[in-house]
């Protein structure tokens, strides 16, 4: 019953064929059959294109192979070809292990990069570990991950989980007390990413006394959620926080809109940030926050071409979170790959994991350092859909539009 | 629990345990009148959510229009995968050898609705997906009040083609006794072809029902084939209206455990009733012995 799908890509004999690219480039095509010889550069992936984080893993997939069709167009990473080696995990934690383990050790592909999501960076960051290997990833970003203290592993985003809403925290306890609400609602996928967002901003608003009157907490697979929209709508509170994905997220969001609980703000991880959110509900999305690591207006050294480049390659698309956290993992890779002068398994590892650890790195989420455990040192945009259109609101030096108090019936 | 929430989460249970009983009566029609164990049924279910999301995102009309072409459809199919597939199979081994030809069937459908439709989970949005209407304090979904009135149309139709006419009548004789009813002149293959046709375009009702108030992708029919089995045993095997009962039951225990347990643990309220129900009563609460059931 092997459903396992391989989905790697040659993208550069695409590439090739397409832009007519320069000599060097026409050279590696030319061969033809060279699998991960001394001229390229082999990356291994698992990513979730099937099952729960499909949605997200899509966006993670665009962005790598827009990162490697990039450096492949410059003449690739060290005079050598990159060619990716995506696996498709089906969202499955045991999967994600052997997935990046036949990479390692059969494969024997030069780097990998991260999966997506927490909840698979925790279970393959393990096996990266043990073979040494330097492990940049886009979507791990819960507290758990770095706790476990790898020190080959680095983050691709601005901030952990746990600090992804410090500017909306930071905001509602500037608000006026008869306009700061006085009471909150948490709905949480039992997802680490997930649940650590939410969490973050619960610890700190009970440590400022705003009382939590309901947490729910449902399992990934969850499609059905009227049971817990009726406790949520008892609760009634002023603030609903949901630790989502993205299905969880549409549908959590009609099953409270069906039991007609109108909350005066509301935020939610991750589905805000899809454009696939807005098409999911139409009108309904005014006024929800989220948090996001990136945004496509900002002023960031190679942001203006990754936006215009995914535009151009994807239909017009607008990058979200999951394409820019993937560019940005390979930026860094690459950033450290060119710095230390080798990718290939063994003691360059190592030395790409100093260097890291060392440096900071100017990505299109800004720049980026990384403490001991990998945690990234900046902080978490707050998005808003104002008009209908995802705005940054906080914080207010880099706003696109000004912050909706209080939120739109829905 | 205060009153407010009580009478909630009772109407959902109430509306819910209608869905579940349209997904799983189908489910308990295969079995009856042919010992057939069909791990696919839900398979299908999804299959015809896709079918209702692709319509309605094509036409732009309402997915529960898709019925009439869903309907019919599913009955060729049904009628056609039992000709072709499952009179293949050994009578003595039947039971067995169907749940891995069915498993084989659900994967295959699994794989083809991801190979057309992608990963990428799908909602259908139709101008009454978020309306609701107030009931003594309580909010009714207008979309979960339209699958539960699905449901008891579908229900009711199987219950008047079983009890009312002619076909029902030998439907219901070759469930209760295959031999004794070929003896009395039932071309008991005949009808157990239809049986199997019925049950599959129930399913076209059920998905379509499902795929109104969530999202769908393509192995979500995993997450639905443990607990149809479980309504469908509780119910006792073979039994529409022991299924139906037992959905109704185990849909408003699992919307009042929500509160207390939470959703992680109140989604075992489904197999627990089943641990518990071969334990005590293996012949189902619902419904009597199979030869005297409806």
């Amino acid at each position: 019953m092997s459903r396992r799908r391989q989905v790697g890509t040659r993208r550069t004999t695409v590439a090739c064929a397409t832009l007519g690219c320069a000599a060097l480039a026409l050279a590696a095509c030319g061969d033809g059959d060279a699998e991960s010889g001394d001229d390229t550069i082999e990356i291994g992936i698992s990513l979730p294109l099937t099952g729960d984080f499909s949605e997200p893993g899509e966006g993670v997939r665009r962005g790598y192979e827009l990162w490697a069709e990039m450096v492949n167009e410059e003449g690739g990473l060290l005079g050598r070809r990159v060619e990716l080696n995506i696996l498709d995990d089906q969202s499955n934690a045991d999967r994600v292990v052997a997935d990046y383990e036949a990479l390692i050790s059969q494969d024997e592909v030069d780097l990998v990069f991260g999966p997506f999501s927490s909840r698979l960076v925790l279970a393959s960051a393990r096996v990266v570990d043990e073979y040494g290997m330097l492990f940049v990833e886009p979507a791990g970003a819960s507290e758990e991950i770095f706790e476990a203290g790898y020190d080959n592993l680095f983050y691709a985003a601005p901030a952990v989980a746990d600090d992804h809403y410090n500017y909306l925290f930071d905001y509602i306890m500037e608000m006026p007390e008869e306009e700061r609400p006085d009471s909150v609602a948490y709905a949480s996928m039992d997802d680490p990413l997930a649940q650590g967002t939410a969490y973050g901003l619960k610890d700190k608003l009970e440590e400022a006394g705003i009382e939590t009157v309901a947490d729910e907490v449902y399992p990934p697979n969850t499609t059905e959620f009227s049971g817990i929209a009726a406790q949520l709508a008892e609760a009634d509170a002023d603030l609903l926080v949901g630790g989502t994905q993205y299905q969880d997220a549409v549908n959590l969001i009609v099953a409270v809109q069906q039991l007609d609980y109108q909350p005066r703000m509301a935020a939610f991880s991750t589905a805000p940030t899809l454009p696939e959110f807005s098409e999911a509900l139409g009108d309904d999305v005014e006024g929800i926050l989220a948090p996001t690591g990136y945004s496509a207006a900002a002023d960031y050294p190679t942001n203006a071409e990754f936006v215009e480049r995914i535009a151009e390659r994807y239909d017009g698309r607008i990058p979200s979170e999951d394409e820019a956290n993937a560019f940005t993992t390979g930026q860094v890779v690459q950033a450290a790959v060119e710095a230390v002068g080798c990718a290939e398994q063994g003691e360059c590892q190592q030395k790409l994991i100093d260097w890291l650890h060392e440096n900071t790195v100017d990505t299109v989420v800004g720049p980026l350092s990384w403490d001991e455990a990998g945690r990234p040192d900046s902080a978490h945009f707050i998005q808003q859909h104002v008009d209908g259109e995802p705005e940054i609101v906080l914080p207010e030096d880099q706003a696109t539009a000004d912050f909706i108090d209080v939120k739109p019936e829905w | 629990m205060s009153g407010g929430l009580f009478l909630q989460s009772l109407i959902l249970g109430v509306l819910l345990g209608g869905l579940y009983a349209l997904m799983a009566a189908g489910l308990t029609l295969y079995f009856g009148v042919m010992r057939v164990v069909m791990i696919a049924h839900a398979a299908f279910l999804v299959l015809a959510g896709y079918l209702a999301w692709f319509f309605t995102t094509r036409t732009g009309l309402d997915p529960i229009l898709s019925l009439a072409v869903t309907v019919p459809a599913f009955f060729v199919l049904g009628v056609g995968i039992r000709r072709l597939l499952i009179t293949r199979l050994k009578p003595a081994t039947m039971t067995m050898m169907s749940v891995l030809l069915t498993f084989a069937l659900a994967l295959v459908i699994e794989g083809l609705l991801g190979f057309t439709f992608t990963g990428v989970q799908r909602r259908i949005r139709t101008g009454y997906s978020s309306a609701n209407f107030e009931i003594f304090g309580a909010q009714v979904a207008v979309v979960k009040l339209i699958a539960f009135v699905l449901a008891v149309v579908a229900l009711g139709s199987l219950w008047f083609v079983l009890k009312k006419t002619s076909l029902g009548q030998a439907l219901r004789a070759t469930i209760q006794h295959r031999e004794a009813a070929e003896l009395v002149g039932i071309d008991t293959d005949k009808v157990a072809g239809y049986g199997f046709g019925i049950g599959l375009a129930t399913a076209a009702v059920g998905g379509t029902a499902l795929a109104l108030d969530a999202t769908i992708y393509p192995s979500l029919h995993w997450h639905w084939i443990g607990p149809m089995m479980a309504i469908i045993v509780v119910g006792g095997l073979g039994s529409i209206p022991g299924a139906a009962m037992a959905a109704m039951a185990l849909g408003i225990i699992h919307a009042f455990l929500q509160v207390p347990l939470g959703a992680t643990w109140a989604q075992t309220v489904f197999y627990v009733a089943l641990f518990g129900t071969l334990m005590v009563r293996p012949q189902g609460f619902f419904g009597g012995r199979l030869a005297q059931r409806f």
